[in-house]
Order: structure tokens, then C-alpha cells, then sequence
């Protein structure tokens, strides 16, 4: 579909839920249809919904037997080399690449290894260039492949969560550019999963040097007279402060800005963006023109830089402070501000817990965050306090899972043998989770209205039901094969699947309709009756079901 | 399927449901005592257009002098096409919209230069969210703009509204009525045929009272497909006109399909991203307008049927910078262009006021002015086409209706109460 490199598609944000009320709209904004909240489900399910991507045979148990704090700490320590069943998945994963031959260069059709991985920068930096587009675009597909992959047999799911994360908060649209998808597995590996639990610092000029963000948001090309303003402006508005603290009606009046008691700008205007943008400059890569290495790894050009005195959030930077020095002091600026800590803390408990997170939740990360400033492991620490406060486990029912979070749950839960392809990546892009393929650098919103669409719905439950089907080749089931012996009637059959998927017992109305299409007409104490082939869809249409039901979307 | 009452509580009398399954004939857009009302179509360029870029004032010495690098020529090789005048200064089109050219010069597209959103801000997501939710100094309003539209006619057709994106657009926000349809064909539930039939069912009814947060999306959902189902849409959709290739006029096709099918659309909305040119603007913004002016030109003639009750708005979050920078692009603006086109828009001219490109006129001597707020474009569709006089809660902050001339309908006495209490924060500029 690629027109142009900046192909915006996105669905609105939307904001929090604003004091205003009218008597006519009957607006729907996801008003509950009873006020009776859903059952608060154990421990073990709201963590597992939580902090995983749902969870596999036995999960339950584990974590019940093992208790939260034990699993929080479990999961904020992996250890990579441990996680022989995925770690040899990926190995041995391969993925068709496909194209006709064109110019120099051969038709192609085979089933091929996700071999660019572990490539170096500079390696993968050749594929840039290669004639074929499938070729330039591979190293996103292989990521692609190997985060579903993780994402289903990983032990360390937490840590997979966190990787969605941080991809969605520095979020890079991989597709725009070839410079750019052809040093993705870089992107994944070098920037998001080394800093993922790390210090945010560190993180921030990790994306801010990275190729990938350099290009996405043409700082690449930004130079003295006057600056490119793209990355300057979302490194404040997405990356840092959030629009929320975005003074546009001051516009350049730095002394008007009202200070906080430690006289620090409560928030920043367009001049800061402005002046960042200039501190920026000669921020570029290493491509080969005008004499500079090409490599593909980040090039600081002086004769780009823009070295005269700026002003930003009512600081002074001296004129010719020497290479990097404007932007670095930018980067340490904008991340100690207090309204970074309190927007990256509430990103991180609305991923966590909930849509809308309690203020004492989010008062209680800041506090941890800001007292680890300078910690190699800051991030870690602070969602530690997220997940072991009351509020984790207190809060229920105002989050749902995402199409991808569904789908993984689902491929999880049914013990489904699942080797990721292009049909998956498609159907799950067409629910509307566009991974590493979203194009603002919003990335995609982490709220349930926008997921609650006709759309989203639609397509994720036509995929569950896909899924099942053996012409569709991403997973395959047995779901007769997993049941012990001693399951072996209707009613035994659908308790076994609620506890797999569900973990609990839902509403009453919800298993009498369960009971229903299992047992049909027959009696529930008593084997299903009809073929076996009748029977086989009705257990597959149980599953399914599940897939679709309110407990199951709830997180 | 066996459809309960549930099933069509969205925007569906219990007679239609009656009738479900059988010719749902001629509900759409008739209400008792009232003229018929448009089909709107709200089209949004995500990413902020350049709106100078595409209708521009080439003999402008300051336009000269802030984008040689990036401007078209007005004669000779790659020339825009002249469009007349606005405020006595001479304006042309960019010639990769020559097939807009066709629709100015056939009197059914108009212009609307200098317009937008007076609140200053630079942000694509704060100025779509102002937009959007026609608040332009709050964006945490609860509902969008739309919603708000939609509310006060009391649609009664089976879908009302509709987007094409994957989410609906924050200008639908806290919809009860609105659905996403990408594809009319696709718009239908997967299962084994009984049992598939009987997981609908109960899932309308379990979410008919779970107390999750789908319960009202996912019986909306449920009681679409069945309408849609019962219309019996073609498959694949046959056009009239040959559509250009690509996503955005997949969701056209699916607009013109779901007008077509009689099922009581209103409004509909779709996304048109790749309009952020910081760098590399020329081929961009060439290809971004070439697809753009070809698609709607098929989509508007595939609907020629239609053209006495269709109107169609353009619109984008905000213009761009006067002065390109040195990435051959050109930064956040603020003032832009928007487009109307319908048969029933006085087209064929340009409407607003110029503010001038001197360094004293423009917004903080760096971008074009605003000299049409971008709800007055809005507030005069609403009411001449789509007969809605309640202002006071479509656009609860104005308080002036003040039509420019753009389309042709009486004007109504307009209801200035809101019912719609807002905190609004201290104006911003």
C-alpha cells in the first residue's frame, strides 16, 4: 500500500474522559450495561492477564502455588539462556519469502530462516540496497515472527510485554523506509530489549541515536538553517513531557511559562521545541555521502550542527559546547522533569493495570522512578512497585485485551502448535494491531474504546475461528487431545476449557450458554452425544466461544 | 438467525426488525415533515496538508521567496492550473489534482483557503483531538463532534454511521450508533452454520448484561451484521467508475456500497494519512494528491445517483510552515486549505479571505492566518444540508452562524442551547 514515506493512518487517540455531560447524546463511550461490576477474578488470573500474554496449561497453578511477589520477581529477573523451548523455536522457525526476478537479480520462493536476527548493524545495513523489496523488508518480517513466537512460548513474558511497551512508546513505523526496515532486528534487539528494564536515560538516547528514529522522524537530514522540528517536537510531546503538558498558547514567551517550586517550567512551548530542534542538528547516519563513513551506525556531522546559545525550558546553553553536548543536555533536560516521570508512570500503569489507573498507583511509581534517577535497573524497580502495590490486585474490568493480546492468549491457553506466517501477521494487522506497521509515532493507543471497535472485534473473532481451520496454516489444534481420561461429559468438557482459558468460573448466564453448545439438547452429565465429526465442531465452537466472551477479553 | 429485540436496539425500529431478512425498503432518509438530508462524508487528511502547497499564490513575491525550492510552476512544463482569485490575489491548483480541476470547473468543488483551527497548537494529535471533538480548547471532550450531529437527528436507519478506518476517528467518540466497515463483504461472523448461528445469539445476549466494557460495541456490532446481512450486499462490490488501486479507495468503495445498499447511512468518515512532509516534499505530496483527487473523483461520479443529497468535506489538522526547510520539506503549520464538493456546493470558486504572506500577516510571522475557524465551514453544512439547526450542541463554544455561501439550502432558526456542560480551560490565544 506504500504511497510515500509518511503514510498516516491512525485512528483518533483518544483522550481521557472529559467533565462533560449531555442528556441527549446517550453518548456510549463504554458504559457498562448494568451497574454490577464483573467478578474480580484470583490472583493468579489477573496477573497472568496482566503480566503475560495469558496463560499456558498450568500457569495457573504455578503461579498460585508460587505467589504474586515471587512471580514479580521471577519475571523481572530472566534469564534468556533459560528458555530452551523458545529459544530452539526461533532457531528452527522459518518464514517463505516469495518474489518474481527482476533487474539483475533472481526469482525467489523458499522457506527461509530468521537469519538477520543477530546480524551486526553494518551487515544488516547492506540489505538496503538489495534490488528485491521483500529482501529490504525481511529483517521486519523475522522480528515480526520471533516476538510472535516469544510472545507465545517465551517463559519471560513480562519482559515481552515490556518490549511491546516501549516499542508502542518509541514507536517507529519499520515500513516507511528501507534505511529503516532493513536495520529493524537492530532496532528490536540493540534499542528496545537492552533497555527495556534499564534506566530511562540511558533508553532515551539509545532511540535518540538509533538509525531507525533518526529516519522515521528526519532528524537524519535535519541541519543549521533553519532545523527539521519533527523529532525535536515528539521527543517532548510522545516521548517525554506528553502533549499534556504542552503550553501551545504561550508559543515563545520562556519567561512567561508559570515554574513549579523549584522554579523548572511546568511544562514546555513550541520555542523549546524549537530550540531543541537546533541542538539536534547534525544528529545524523553514517550513509556514505559527503566523505562520512557508511556504515548505517549514527554519525555526528559538526558542520550540520547549529552551535549558536540556546534557550531551552528556561535554560541557557552556552554557544560552541563542543560535539553533542547541546543535545545531550536537551536528553538530560526533558527526562528529569518531573512531568516526564509522571507521564512515562502512567503509561506504564495504564499498560499495567488499567485504563484508568488510580492517582495513589501512579504517585507510588513516580515515587520509586524518581528516587532511581541515575539506577542502571530504574524501569525494572519501578514496575516492580506497580505490581506488587494493592492497587494491581484491587482493580478489575476497566481494561480489555488488545486483537494481538487476544490471539496470543487464546494460541496459549489451547495449547495450539503455532508457527507464525504471513496469514497471522495479516488478520491480526486487519484487527487493527499493526505490529512495527502503525505510522504515527503515537504507536498504537493503549485504550479500550479504541479497541472496542466493530472492526477490531470482528476480525479477531473471525481469526479465532480461522485459527481452528485446516486451511489456515499459522496454528494447529487438539483440543480432544489435551482432555484427560477422566473428562469425559458435557459438563466436565466445558469446565475443563473455562479453567484452561478462563482460569475461574464466569456469570451463570455464560455457562448455561456454554452447557448449551456443548450439550445441545442432551443430557450435561453424559458424554456429548452425535458423531464424532459433530462433535468435534461443537468442541471447537466451545473454544471459540470462549475466545469471544467478556471474561475472556477482560485485563 | 434467531434475532432477538436486542439485536436491533441501534438506531432500528421494531417494525424494521420485523422486516429483517426481507426488503428493509426506503427508511433511510426521510424523517416525518422534514426534507431529505445529505449523505456527508467527512474525509481527513492525517498529517497536516499543505494547504499553500496546493492551492497557491504563485505570483506572491513573499511565496516566491519562501518555497522556490519546492513550488510548481504556474505556465510551461508540470504548470498548475489557474482558479481565479481570493481577496484579489490570483490562485493556482497543483497539476497533480488536474481531476479536482474537473470538478472546480463543473461548479462541485469549492475551496475554502485560510481556514482551520484557531487554536495555535503544532501538535498533529492535540489539533485532530481539538478538531475532532469540536472543542478546540478542550480535547478531553467525551464525545466527538459527530456524535454530538448525530444525536440531534435521531437517525432512525439501520446504520447510520459508519467509518472505514480500524477504530472509529475521535469525531465519533462515545457514538451509540456508530461501526467501522472496511469491507462490506467481510462484514459477517465466522462459524460452523449452527453452532455459528447460536454463538451470536447468546453472545448478544451475554453482552446484553456483563457489566464489561463491550457490552454496548459488541451488540452493536452484532445487530450491523445483521442488518447488513439481511441487505444482501453485492459480491464483490461492481462500481461505475474505475477506482484507482489502493486502501483509500478500498474504504470509498465501501462507502459508495454501504449508500447503496439503502440501509440508512448518514455519515461516514475515512482516514487519508502521508500528508507529514518535513522532508522530500515534492514527489510526496505530488503522489498524495494524484491518488487523492483521482479517488474521490471516481468515488463522487460512482455515486452520480446521489449527487443532489452528498456532500463530501476535505479537511486536515492543520497547514504547514511558509518557509521549506533544509530537508527540502516544510515544518507544522498553521492556517490550511478545505475542500467541498457535492451537488449541491456553489463550486468552481475559492471562499474565505486571504490574510497575505508578508512577514506582519502571517501567524507568528512564520505561518499562513486563520481567517475562517474551520467550524463555520462545518456549522453551515450541518444546517443548510444536513438540516440540523442545534448548533448550540454540535459546536457548544460559538455562538454566530455565519454561512459563507458555500452550499446551496435554507437556513434554520438556530438552537443556541447546549445541554452540554464543560469545564473549558483558560482561552487559549
Amino acid at each position: 500500500m506504500s504511497l510515500s514515506r509518511r503514510q498516516l493512518l491512525l485512528g483518533a487517540a483518544l483522550g481521557a474522559t472529559g467533565a462533560v455531560v449531555h442528556e441527549d447524546v446517550g453518548a456510549a463511550s463504554l458504559q457498562p450495561s448494568t451497574t454490577e461490576a464483573m467478578a474480580t477474578p484470583p490472583f493468579e488470573v489477573i496477573a497472568l492477564s496482566r503480566m503475560a500474554y495469558g496463560a499456558r496449561s498450568g500457569d495457573f497453578a504455578r503461579v498460585r502455588t508460587m505467589g504474586l511477589t515471587a512471580y514479580v520477581d521471577e519475571q523481572l529477573n530472566p534469564n534468556f539462556n533459560n528458555d530452551t523451548d523458545c529459544n530452539t523455536r526461533i532457531a528452527n522457525a522459518t518464514l517463505r519469502i516469495v518474489y518474481a526476478a527482476g533487474t539483475g537479480f533472481p526469482a525467489m520462493d523458499e522457506m527461509r530462516g530468521l537469519v538477520t536476527l543477530n546480524k551486526t548493524q553494518p551487515e544488516l545495513w547492506e540489505l538496503r540496497v538489495h534490488p528485491a523489496n521483500a529482501e529490504r523488508i525481511r529483517p521486519i518480517d523475522e522480528v515480526v515472527a520471533a516476538n510472535w513466537i516469544r510472545a507465545i512460548y517465551s517463559k519471560w513474558q513480562l519482559f515481552e510485554i515490556m518490549t511491546d511497551f516501549w516499542h508502542n512508546h518509541f514507536n517507529v513505523w519499520a515500513y516507511s523506509d528501507t534505511r529503516i526496515s532493513s536495520l529493524w532486528s537492530h532496532y528490536d534487539k540493540s534499542v528496545i530489549r537492552t533497555n527495556c528494564y534499564g534506566n530511562f536515560r540511558t533508553f532515551l538516547e539509545a532511540v535518540a541515536t538509533s538509525p531507525a528514529m533518526l529516519y522515521y522522524l528526519d532528524n537524519a537530514t535535519s541541519r543549521d538553517g533553519p532545523a527539521n522540528e519533527n523529532y525535536a517536537r515528539e521527543l517532548f510531546e510522545l516521548h517525554t513531557f506528553g502533549s499534556q503538558n504542552y503550553l501551545n498558547n504561550i508559543y515563545d514567551n520562556w519567561q512567561e511559562v508559570p515554574r513549579d517550586s523549584q522554579g523548572r517550567p511546568i511544562g514546555y512551548i513550541d520555542q523549546d521545541v524549537y530550540e531543541a530542534a537546533r541542538a539536534f542538528t547534525g544528529w545524523t547516519v553514517a550513509d556514505g555521502t559527503g566523505g562520512i563513513p557508511n556504515t548505517g551506525l549514527f554519525h555526528y556531522l559538526d558542520t550540520w550542527n547549529d552551535n549558536a546559545q540556546k534557550i531551552v525550558l528556561a535554560n541557557f546553553l552556552n554557544a560552541n559546547a563542543g560535539p553533542q553536548a547541546h543535545g545531550k543536555a536537551v536528553l538530560d533536560l526533558v527526562a528529569k522533569h518531573p512531568a516526564t516521570i509522571r507521564n512515562l508512570c502512567t503509561k506504564l500503569c495504564r499498560r499495567l493495570v488499567s485504563d484508568n489507573p488510580p492517582a495513589s498507583l501512579i504517585d507510588k511509581a513516580v515515587a520509586t522512578w524518581t528516587a532511581n534517577y541515575t539506577a542502571p535497573d530504574q524501569i525494572k524497580k519501578t514496575i516492580r512497585t506497580i505490581l506488587l502495590a494493592p492497587e494491581f490486585l484491587s482493580t478489575w474490568g476497566g481494561k480489555i485485551r488488545r486483537p494481538n493480546e487476544v490471539v496470543a492468549a487464546y494460541l496459549r491457553s489451547t495449547g495450539a502448535e503455532v508457527k507464525p506466517s504471513a496469514e497471522l501477521f495479516t488478520w491480526v494487522t486487519l484487527a487493527g494491531y499493526r505490529m512495527f506497521n502503525w505510522a504515527t509515532p503515537t504507536g498504537h493507543p493503549d485504550e479500550s474504546g479504541y479497541w472496542s471497535s466493530s472492526n477490531a472485534l470482528l476480525n479477531t473473532w473471525n481469526l479465532l475461528f480461522h485459527l481452528q481451520q485446516s486451511y489456515f496454516p499459522p496454528a494447529t489444534f487438539d483440543l480432544q487431545g489435551q482432555m484427560p481420561g477422566s473428562v469425559t461429559t458435557v459438563r466436565q468438557i466445558v469446565d475443563f476449557w473455562i479453567m484452561r482459558m478462563l482460569g475461574y468460573q464466569p456469570s451463570a448466564l455464560v455457562k448455561t450458554k456454554l452447557l448449551k453448545l456443548m450439550g445441545q439438547n442432551g443430557n450435561l452429565d453424559q458424554p456429548p452425544t452425535g458423531t464424532a465429526n459433530d462433535v468435534k465442531l461443537r468442541l471447537s465452537s466451545l473454544v471459540h466461544m470462549i475466545g469471544m466472551l467478556p471474561e475472556f477479553y477482560t485485563r | 438467525m434467531d434475532l432477538t429485540r436486542r439485536q436491533f436496539v441501534v438506531g432500528c425500529s421494531s417494525a424494521i426488525a420485523a422486516m429483517a431478512g426481507g426488503r428493509l425498503g426506503g427508511l433511510a432518509f426521510a424523517e416525518p415533515g422534514d426534507i431529505q438530508r445529505d449523505i456527508f462524508v467527512v474525509v481527513f487528511l492525517r498529517g497536516g496538508c499543505d494547504g499553500i502547497g496546493i492551492v497557491s499564490p504563485l505570483d506572491d513575491a513573499n511565496f516566491q521567496a519562501a518555497r522556490s525550492t519546492i513550488t510548481f510552476p504556474g505556465s510551461g512544463t508540470g504548470a498548475g492550473f489557474e482558479l481565479g482569485s481570493l481577496s484579489n490575489v490570483p490562485f493556482w491548483l497543483h497539476p497533480k489534482a488536474a481531476a479536482f480541476k474537473e470538478l472546480y470547473d463543473s461548479q462541485d468543488l469549492a475551496f475554502i483557503h485560510a481556514s482551520g483551527l484557531t487554536n495555535g497548537t503544532r501538535s498533529h494529535f492535540d489539533a485532530m483531538d481539538f478538531m475532532e471533538r469540536g472543542t478546540p480548547d478542550n480535547k478531553s471532550t467525551s464525545t466527538g463532534w459527530l456524535t454530538r450531529h448525530m444525536a440531534a437527528t435521531r437517525p432512525d436507519g439501520v446504520v447510520p454511521v459508519m467509518s472505514t478506518g480500524s477504530a472509529l476517528p475521535a469525531s465519533l467518540l462515545g457514538s451509540p450508533n456508530a461501526v467501522t466497515i472496511s469491507n462490506v463483504q467481510r462484514y459477517a461472523m465466522q462459524g460452523y452454520s449452527t453452532y455459528g448461528a447460536q454463538q451470536q445469539a447468546s453472545l448478544n445476549e451475554i453482552y446484553g448484561q456483563t457489566g464489561s466494557l463491550l457490552d454496548g460495541p459488541a451488540t452493536r456490532l452484532l445487530s450491523s451484521i445483521a442488518a447488513v446481512k439481511a441487505r444482501n450486499p453485492a459480491n464483490p462490490y461492481v462500481p461505475i467508475t474505475t477506482y484507482p488501486a489502493g486502501g483509500l479507495s478500498d474504504s470509498l468503495k465501501a462507502i459508495a456500497q454501504m449508500i447503496k445498499l439503502d440501509v440508512g447511512l448518514q455519515v461516514a468518515t475515512l482516514d487519508f494519512g502521508g500528508w507529514d512532509t518535513h522532508e522530500s516534499q515534492v514527489p510526496i505530496l505530488g503522489n498524495q494528491l494524484d491518488l487523492l483527487t483521482r479517488s474521490l473523483h471516481a468515488f463522487y461520479n460512482d455515486l452520480i445517483d446521489y449527487h443532489s443529497k452528498l456532500t463530501i468535506v476535505v479537511m486536515s489538522e492543520f497547514g504547514r510552515r511558509l518557509k521549506a526547510n533544509r530537508s527540502a520539506g516544510t515544518d507544522h503549520g498553521h492556517g490550511n486549505l478545505a475542500m467541498v464538493l457535492g451537488g449541491n456546493v456553489n463550486g468552481g470558486r475559492i471562499f474565505g479571505r486571504w490574510p497575505g504572506l508578508a512577514n506582519a500577516q502571517l501567524d507568528y510571522g512564520v505561518d499562513l492566518a486563520i481567517t475562517t475557524d474551520y467550524r463555520t465551514i462545518l456549522s453551515e453544512i450541518v444546517v443548510r444540508r444536513l438540516r440540523n439547526n442545534r448548533l448550540g450542541l454540535v459546536f457548544p463554544q460559538i455562538s454566530q452562524y455565519q454561512p459563507l455561501g458555500l452550499v446551496r439550502g435554507t437556513d434554520l432558526t438556530i438552537d443556541w442551547t447546549s445541554g452540554f456542560r464543560s469545564y473549558l480551560p483558560m482561552a487559549r490565544r
